[in-house]
């Protein structure tokens, strides 16, 4: 027989064994960890519930606020609009469709901000983009949005601009206008990832 | 016969070119400087993990040198850090974290089986590196609670910290349904959360392009 | 096309570019395989030829063991590749008549091209039957529908339903093409003896 086949029969063999012996690492998506420090180090990750209530007035629709505290605190209270993923679930599948919708901005708070920046460091790492962190989360929110404190006298001129803001957020969002009766619950309104349709092709 | 069958050369040739392919990708595969040693499971584990914690009131103990075996590092920038730091922290500015030296520093406490002990101004701060380190595999670092802003004012306290909880962060400061319904006059309770169905949905594998024969 | 669309790297206007340039390539190793010539193709049946084979075996076994080796060294991202929803019952039904027709017709879609560029009139008899059965087709699609649509599996793979990883079936595979190439070659041989007229 032809040698050159013979040479060609062991190579490609060789080849095929080659792979048995590859890594066969469980294979996700995820960023470089150098990429992730760098991320983590810059502070551009977080908003502040100014721009949240202004975002939320202005009911931009790229807005999605994930709340990341667990379903009972969720069900006490939540932000209009906010979907629940508590931390711990946040690697389940169900949830993946939440994430990576193309234009869409997702805004992590809890009780205060180190649950939800936790929750941003890990979906950060599984390559989800466009993700923020509303620093101070609730608690910051009452303080400022809820209940916001007037600013002493000699306080500079913007600082009483953002205090008439937060008054009119605070009328917006404590509901004090009598028309608001009528709908208590408020249906929220999901928007998910669409599914990309497969071109379907053949021979 | 056919012609191609009369050169199997031609066929030896591609597959020799196919295989120096390979053998470029075996050479020039780089070992990652880093790499995920938890994944992203044991990642969640670890924020319920207490012993990933420092409590301030521990820092007493460090403090006055009876507990030799932490080592502090001040992840500030070098200018904050002059301005006043825990007596004994170094310094490595979040921004050099990665660096070559530093990490080596990093490796040698590790190995040496110190604690080390990471803080910024808040908790927050050092929370992304302390959560970054911990999931490339250095499991000796813990952070501070509370970070240096309440070390600086419990400074003379520190002991008595231990039933303090103030610094602890995810509690509720508020009972924000009563304080939300509580500021509009009519008292009108606006819940805006409701109960939406999950829709279980599998992820498809993304479509790229078609392929036939 | 692969990583440089998604990544921006290139507009999605060279889609048509590329798919141009693929195209070009797959005839003319279609051509230079000698598949044009639909005794060559119908060899495999008869048995005194088995290139069609060879060319088809020697392309999967490289694809499939080149692409476990990209995927290693990190150039190509296994997941992000399309995989042709599988349909079982209509699948297996299509491959039949399929084979009817390549048994019959002596060309497969896109050999029939390539004959026709070397001026086959077999070839490009083929290819006006080919449209005139995608015209009829088309038209009593209604028909079939319930059928064409049975069985849906989803974009699966072997390795997705066996839960074996996808490393073996290409071991597997590469030594069932290899056997079959050497088998072929004698069967090739001993068909040949009798064959007193053999031109392509």
């Amino acid at each position: 027989m032809n040698r050159n086949y013979f040479i060609l029969t062991v190579l490609m063999l060789v080849l095929a064994t080659g792979t048995l012996f590859l890594k066969q690492e469980p294979k996700r998506k995820q960023i470089k960890p150098e990429d992730l420090l760098y991320e983590i180090i810059q502070p551009t990750r977080y908003v502040t519930t100014d721009q949240i209530a202004r975002i939320i007035i202005e009911k931009d629709p790229t807005l999605e606020l994930v709340d990341v505290r667990d379903a009972k605190s969720y069900d006490q209270f939540a932000l209009p609009n906010a979907i629940n993923i508590p931390t711990d679930s946040l690697l389940s599948p169900n949830y993946q469709d939440y994430f990576g919708i193309p234009g869409m901005k997702v805004v992590f708070y809890s009780n205060d901000d180190i649950l939800a920046d936790q929750a941003w460091v890990l979906t950060r790492r599984m390559g989800i983009n466009e993700t923020y962190v509303m620093k101070g989360g609730l608690n910051h929110w009452i303080e400022t949005i809820i209940q916001p404190k007037e600013p002493p006298e000699d306080a500079p001129y913007t600082a009483f601009e953002q205090y008439q803001f937060r008054k009119g957020a605070q009328m917006y969002f404590t509901g004090a206008k009598v028309d608001n009766t009528s709908q208590k619950k408020k249906k929220v309104i999901v928007k998910r990832r669409k599914k990309e349709t497969a071109v379907a092709g053949g021979c | 016969m056919h012609v191609h069958e009369l050169n199997p050369k031609k066929t030896l040739v591609a597959v020799i070119i196919f295989v120096l392919i390979i053998i470029i990708g075996f050479l020039t595969l780089k070992k990652p400087r880093f790499t995920y040693k938890l994944s992203p499971e044991q990642t969640l584990q670890l924020l319920h993990d207490e012993e990933a914690l420092f409590h301030p009131y521990k820092l007493v103990e460090v403090l006055n040198k009876k507990n030799n075996n932490v080592v502090l590092i001040d992840i500030r920038d070098r200018f904050t850090y002059g301005q006043g730091h825990i007596p004994g922290a170094e310094n490595i500015s979040a921004y050099d974290l990665t660096d070559m030296k530093n990490i080596e520093h990093l490796k040698e406490l590790q190995d040496a089986n110190m604690t080390v002990v990471l803080y910024g101004n808040d908790q927050l701060q050092a929370n992304g590196p302390w959560m970054w380190f911990r999931q490339v595999g250095f499991d000796n670092v813990k952070i501070l609670l509370g970070g240096y802003g309440y070390y600086a004012t419990h400074k003379n306290s520190l002991a008595l910290t231990i039933n303090d909880t103030s610094y602890l962060k995810g509690t509720p400061k508020y009972d924000y349904a009563k304080v939300a319904s509580n500021v509009s006059a009519a008292g009108n309770s606006q819940k805006t959360s409701s109960k939406k169905p999950v829709v279980i949905r599998r992820k498809k594998k993304a479509a790229v392009a078609a392929g036939g024969c | 096309m692969g990583p440089l669309i998604p990544n921006g790297i290139i507009s999605g206007d060279w889609n048509f570019v590329i798919a141009l340039l693929l195209g070009i390539a797959f005839g003319f190793i279609l051509e230079a395989s000698g598949f044009s010539s639909s005794r060559n193709i119908v060899g495999v049946f008869y048995g005194y030829n088995f290139v069609v084979l060879r060319v088809f075996f020697t392309a999967v076994i490289v694809a499939m063991v080149g692409f476990l080796y990209f995927d290693y060294f990190g150039w190509l991202d296994l997941d992000k590749i399309f995989i042709l929803p599988t349909y079982l019952s209509p699948m297996i039904a299509g491959s039949v008549i399929m084979g009817f027709g390549f048994v019959l017709g002596g060309f497969c879609p896109g050999t029939s091209y390539t004959a026709i560029a070397i001026g086959k009139i077999d070839g490009l008899v083929f290819s006006i039957g080919l449209f005139l059965g995608i015209f009829i087709f088309s038209e009593i699609f209604p028909l079939f529908k319930d059928f064409y649509y049975s069985g849906y599996l989803g974009n699966v793979t072997l390795s997705d339903v066996t839960g074996i990883p996808a490393a073996w079936f290409a071991f597997a595979f590469t030594i069932i093409a290899l056997a079959a190439f050497w088998i072929t070659m004698l069967i090739e041989k001993r068909v040949r003896k009798n064959i007193k007229e053999y031109k392509f």
